[in-house]
C-alpha cells in the first residue's frame, strides 16, 4: 500500500524562549524561528518553495498578514504558495500530514511551517479565560453554563479518576515530570523545581484540577523545514523521518463524546503502528501533548505504552523522568514550557525532531530512534498520533 | 459584572428554547433511526432525515462527569462561583453539558441520579439544569 511512510522528513528547527516578552513582536518571532530552521536545515533559502504559517490567536490583523504572504516577504523568499493550516492545538500534526502529501506528490519541494503568537502579554490574564471561554465552546449548548478549559479539563480528569482510580499525586507528578525536562530547557517558561506537594497546595480552579495543572498562556515562535526523504539524506546525517501517522475526530460539543476518558487515541494510534510497523516496544520517546496532565496520562494508555490505569503510577514512580525509562514530553509541555495557542503542538513536534536530531543538548534522550507524539485542537475534538523515527523500519 | 452569554437561536432550534420557557424539556426524535437527538439539529446526524419530531423528556438522568469551578470562572460567571459544569446522561440517551444546582456541591458525584429544573436567563432563554432527584423512592 502507498502511505506516507518514509517519504519525508524535518530537517530544521528553530524556536524561540517562550514567556513574556512584551517587547518582541510576534513577527519577530516568527522572522527568527523560520531563520533558524533554515539555517538548522542547512538549505538555501532560495530552496523553498512553499511557506505554510498557522494561524495567530493575538491579532487579526497580524494573522491577515501571515495569510497574506508576510512571511515570504520578510525573508526574501521566491516561492510557489503561501498559505494557512489551522487546526488549533492539533496543527502541528496536520502541517505535518499536508506536508507529506504535497511532497509526495511533487506539489512542493521544501516546505517551511512558521508560528508565532503573543498570547502572553496582548491579553490579560481574565481576557485569556474569556478567549478560552467561548473558542472553540458550542455557543447554544456548552458557553452558557460557564465552561471554559480548566473546566473542560476539570470534567475529564474527574472522570478519568472515577474510573480509574488515579490519585491527585499521580496528577501532579506528571507536572513535575514535564518540569524536571523544562529545568534542562532554555526555550522554557517555567524552570524553577516543582514538587507535587506545591502542585497539591496551589489553589483549585475546577476540581479536582489544580492552578498548577493549567498551562500558562505565554508569547513564542517555532518554525521547522520539511523535505522530501531522498532530499533529506543529502542535507544531514540524523533527519526526523516520518514514520506513521494516525487521527481521529471524535467531537465538537465535549458533552457529546461518550467516552471522556480515552477519546479517539487508540484508532489514532493502531494506525500510526501500521504505517510505520513499529510497536510500542519500539518507542524510546514519547513526546506528548499536554496542556494539561490528564491528557498525557491518557494518551500513554491509549498509545499502548501503559496498561490502562497505570498510568499515574508510571509517571509517579519517575519512569518518564530525566533517566527514566521512557522520556515525555521533553521540552517541559505547555504546562512548563507555555501555552503559545496552535504553537503548544508545534513546540512538542519540533522537539520530537530535536531530540531524534541530536540537538537537545542538556536534555538529550540517550536513546532516541522512534519517537510517538501526539497532538490534539479545540476541546479535545481530534486525536492525533504521529510517529518519527532517525531510520525508516 | 459582565452580562451573561446569550445562546444564538436558529429556526430549528426554536421550539427547544419556547419550550424550555415553558418549563419542559424538548428532545428531538428521529423516527427512522429511532433515536433520540441532543443538542437540536437541523437533520438527523445518522440518517440526514429532515422529519424530526419533538418528543418531551421525562428530564432525568445521571451526572456523569463533573467539576466544580471555584476559581479563573470566565467574566460573566465570576459572581456564580463556586458552581457545577456537569455532563449529565438522561434516561433517554443523550448526554448534554449542565450545572447542577440546589444542592451541597460536595455531594455531587458520577452516577447521581438528577432530575431538571429551569432557570430564566432573559425573557427568551430559560436554561434546563439539573439537581439532585428529591425523592428517590416515590419514582418508579
Ligand atoms: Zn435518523
Amino acid at each position: 500500500m502507498n502511505t506516507l511512510k518514509g517519504k519525508v522528513a524535518i530537517v530544521g528547527i528553530g524556536e524561540v524562549p517562550t514567556g513574556r516578552y512584551p517587547e518582541r513582536s510576534a513577527i519577530e518571532c516568527a522572522i527568527l524561528a523560520a531563520q533558524q530552521a533554515i539555517q538548522d536545515a542547512g538549505i538555501s533559502k532560495q530552496e523553498i518553495d512553499t511557506v505554510i504559517p498557522t494561524a495567530a490567536l493575538c491579532n487579526a490583523a497580524f494573522n491577515t498578514d501571515l495569510v497574506t504572504g508576510r512571511i515570504v516577504e520578510e525573508l526574501g523568499l521566491h516561492v510557489n504558495n503561501n498559505l494557512q493550516i489551522f487546526a488549533g492545538g492539533a496543527t502541528s500534526a496536520v502541517m505535518l500530514k499536508v506536508a507529506a502529501g504535497l511532497i509526495a506528490t511533487g506539489t512542493s519541494k521544501a516546505i517551511l511551517f512558521v508560528h508565532a503568537d503573543k498570547l502572553g502579554t496582548s491579553i490579560t490574564d481574565q481576557e485569556g479565560i474569556d478567549l478560552f471561554s467561548t473558542a472553540g465552546i458550542s455557543k447554544e449548548w456548552e458557553v452558557p453554563y460557564g465552561m471554559h478549559y480548566s473546566t473542560v479539563a476539570g470534567l475529564i480528569t474527574q472522570r478519568y479518576m472515577f474510573e480509574t482510580g488515579t490519585s491527585a499525586e499521580q496528577l501532579a507528578a506528571v507536572c513535575v515530570s514535564n518540569r524536571k525536562w523544562a529545568e534542562l530547557n532554555p526555550n522554557a517558561m517555567f524552570r524553577k523545581p516543582l514538587t507535587i506537594e506545591s502542585v497539591l497546595n496551589s489553589k483549585i480552579l475546577s476540581w479536582p484540577l489544580h492552578a498548577f495543572e493549567s498551562n500558562m498562556l505565554a508569547d513564542g515562535g517555532a518554525a521547522f523545514v520539511v523535505v522530501s526523504a531522498e532530499r533529506a539524506r543529502d542535507l544531514c546525517e540524523c533527519p526526523a523521518y516520518l514514520l506513521g501517522e494516525g487521527s481521529r475526530v471524535t467531537h465538537f460539543a465535549l458533552s457529546q463524546d461518550a467516552d471522556l476518558t480515552r477519546f479517539g487515541y487508540a484508532q489514532a494510534a493502531a494506525e500510526a503502528y501500521q504505517m510505520a510497523g513499529l510497536t510500542p516496544t519500539d518507542i524510546d520517546l514519547a513526546e506528548l501533548y499536554d496542556s494539561y496532565p490528564i491528557f498525557q496520562l491518557i494518551a500513554l494508555e491509549e498509545l499502548g505504552l501503559c496498561q490502562r490505569g497505570q498510568a499515574g503510577a508510571f509517571v509517579l514512580n519517575g519512569s518518564t523522568w530525566p533517566g527514566g525509562r521512557l522520556p515525555m514530553t521533553t521540552n517541559g509541555g505547555m504546562l512548563s514550557q507555555g501555552h503559545t495557542g496552535a504553537g503548544g503542538g508545534i513546540a512538542i513536534l519540533v522537539e520530537a525532531a530535536r531530540q531524534l536530531m541530536g540537538k537537545a543538548g542538556e536534555r538529550q534522550a540517550p536513546r532516541a530512534r522512534f519517537a510517538i507524539e501526539t497532538a490534539t485542537g479545540g476541546t479535545y475534538v481530534d486525536a492525533h498520533v504521529t510517529i518519527l523515527g532517525t531510520e525508516i523500519p | 459584572m459582565t452580562e451573561k452569554p446569550i445562546p444564538p437561536v436558529d429556526p430549528w432550534t426554536k421550539p427547544y428554547w419556547d419550550a424550555a420557557r415553558e418549563h419542559k424539556l424538548l428532545l428531538q426524535f428521529c423516527p427512522r433511526c429511532s433515536k433520540h437527538i441532543f443538542y437540536p439539529r437541523r437533520y438527523c446526524p445518522d440518517c440526514n432525515s429532515d422529519q424530526l419530531e419533538w418528543v418531551e423528556s421525562a428530564g432525568v438522568g445521571k451526572v456523569y462527569a463533573f467539576t466544580v469551578v471555584r476559581n479563573n470562572a470566565p467574566s460573566a460567571f465570576i459572581g456564580d462561583i463556586p458552581y457545577v459544569v456537569a455532563v449529565v446522561r438522561l434516561d433517554e440517551g443523550v448526554q448534554m453539558m449542565t450545572n447542577i444546582v440546589d444542592c451541597d456541591l460536595d455531594l455531587v458525584q458520577s452516577g447521581m441520579p438528577v432530575e431538571v429544573v429551569f432557570e430564566k436567563l432573559t425573557d427568551e432563554i430559560t436554561l434546563p439544569k439539573f439537581r439532585p432527584v428529591s425523592d428517590q423512592a416515590g419514582r418508579s
